[in-house]
């Protein structure tokens, strides 16, 4: 705001000036803009080249897949131990919440995030999108009072499984983190995993870290070595799991600090 | 775990491992973090990160090579003309290590030195050096190390300053610049050695008058003995005759 009337007064008094010109002697030396209390704002962002699509929203996920016959599957926990292997990079936004560890996403939580980030964003400067699919994994229950037996349960519901550094939802569009990482937080910390506010940047950076701790470990002994040399056995411990990840996820927990 | 809690109580009982089947696949423990392996724990704690050790911080060392100062000072402007005009007019300037010398000795010394017409100078070596490396004698910089001393005289006294040197421990002679000329301490001891220059010249007066003398002499004597002499002299010059005389 100040940097405006300072912009508007210096441009006014030059405008002044060059009207008047025989006046601009002695218009100079009588106004003065003082200079001491204004402030220089720095440059907001450019957001020109930033295309807004035609549905910037969340959109509504099927609580249940559109399926001709259902199957029901095995616990196959597989599925959220590890790292993402996809979907664990920026597409077209700029913010993102990424998963910290692996768990099970319902509809619910869907819901909750849809209903929450379109409330809260503007959706003529904001876009978001899902980065995840909607719920296709069945999960059966046996019902209420039921006797042990009999066979599986029937499908109760179904869920969405992620990895630790997927990410969930992305928003871009003319804005900036601080404009949403409060709605972003919001969300993720109702997710049944711990999850965190990325941009772009903050990812990439997430991702050298690991790799710069990787290359300058000052500790000869790296779990990758004894794993794979079997040293003293110790192959009896550990899984196939292990040997993959290095001793960085336990399940669907991911250890931080590790390499 | 629970392969190996059952190997644990069914060894005792004679286990066979063909008749006991030992479930495989997914732990269906999801909700919190199974409990690792003992073995493991260790493996985990042996492999830890170990981060690089922080180097210090910047600034805490002073840097290896220090800002050249391009700027002289007022002061310093006027001691490189004073050294200047020291050049021109010294014709011996001896450059010295003053080790831990008291006012006191510095005192006697001047004193001594007085006596002999030799002056004691203090420098700045940072004036010194950049007086140096601009002039010709930039070849006395490595001199002007630590805390130095200059003596000069407008004559190359250098016995003098010698003697004196030797009953003042606390100075050591690093070298010395004596007619335009760079002398080691070597150097300056085998020049307070030379005679003086009167010495010198009186020597070859004599020398020279020696053959004037001998000359007139010869010319006095009888002229046979000149005669003999020079048919001696032509029959060395002759190779033949060289070979008669041998």
């Amino acid at each position: 705001m100040l940097s405006f009337i300072k912009a508007a007064a210096g441009g006014g008094m030059t405008g002044i000036c060059r009207a008047q010109g025989h006046l601009q002697g002695p218009l100079h030396s009588h106004m003065k803009v003082v200079a001491s209390g204004l402030k220089t704002y720095e440059i907001p962002p450019d957001f020109n080249d930033v295309v807004l699509p035609d549905k910037a929203k969340l959109k509504f996920m099927n609580k249940v897949p559109d399926l001709i016959k259902a199957k029901k599957e095995m616990k196959n926990l597989r599925d959220i131990r590890g790292p993402a292997k996809t979907e664990n990079t920026f597409t077209t936004g700029q913010y993102a919440i990424v998963a910290m560890g692996g768990g099970y996403l319902h509809w619910g939580h869907m819901e909750m995030m849809r209903l929450t980030i379109n409330r809260k964003m503007d959706s003529r400067t904001t876009f978001a999108h899902w980065r995840i699919r909607a719920p296709y994994k069945p999960i059966t229950r046996k019902g209420l009072g039921q006797r042990m037996g009999g066979g599986k349960g029937a499908i109760d519901h179904y869920v969405t499984p992620v990895r630790y550094g997927r990410l969930i939802v992305e928003v871009g569009g003319k804005v900036e983190l601080r404009e949403v990482e409060h709605i972003l937080a919001e969300v993720a910390k109702k997710l049944p995993f711990s999850a965190k506010v990325v941009s772009r940047e903050s990812l990439a950076a997430m991702y050298k870290e690991q790799a710069e701790m990787e290359q300058n470990n000052q500790n000869p002994w790296t779990f990758k070595q004894i794993a794979q040399g079997n040293m003293l056995g110790i192959r009896k411990v550990l899984s196939p799991f292990d040997l993959r990840n290095h001793g960085r996820f336990a399940g669907k927990f991911h250890l931080p600090g590790r390499v | 775990m629970a392969a190996t809690l059952c190997v644990k109580l069914l060894r005792k009982q004679g286990w066979i491992p063909l008749t006991h089947s030992v479930r495989h696949g997914s732990k269906a423990v999801t909700r919190h973090r199974r409990p690792m392996h003992f073995l493991k724990q260790k493996l985990m704690a042996v492999t830890k990160y170990i981060p690089p050790e922080r180097g210090a911080p910047p600034g805490a060392y002073p840097p290896q090579t220090k800002p050249v100062q391009e700027q002289d000072t007022a002061l310093m402007t006027v001691m490189k003309r004073d050294l200047k005009t020291l050049f021109q007019n010294y014709k011996m300037i001896a450059v010295a290590q003053n080790n831990a010398s008291t006012s006191e000795d510095m005192m006697i010394l001047k004193h001594r030195f007085f006596k002999h017409g030799i002056a004691v100078k203090f420098y700045p070596n940072q004036v010194m050096r950049s007086f140096l490396s601009a002039s010709v004698y930039s070849n006395m910089a490595p001199l002007f190390i630590g805390p130095t001393v200059m003596f000069v005289s407008k004559e190359p006294k250098v016995k003098e300053m010698l003697m004196v040197l030797k009953s003042s421990p606390q100075m050591t002679l690093l070298g010395a610049c004596i007619d335009d000329t760079l002398l080691s301490i070597q150097g300056v001891v085998n020049y307070s050695k030379l005679p003086s220059v009167s010495v010198v010249q009186g020597e070859l007066v004599s020398g020279l008058t020696m053959l004037t003398s001998n000359t007139a002499a010869l010319l006095q004597r009888h002229p046979a003995h000149l005669s003999a002499l020079l048919q001696q002299y032509v029959r060395q010059e002759s190779p033949d005759g060289s070979t008669e005389a041998t």
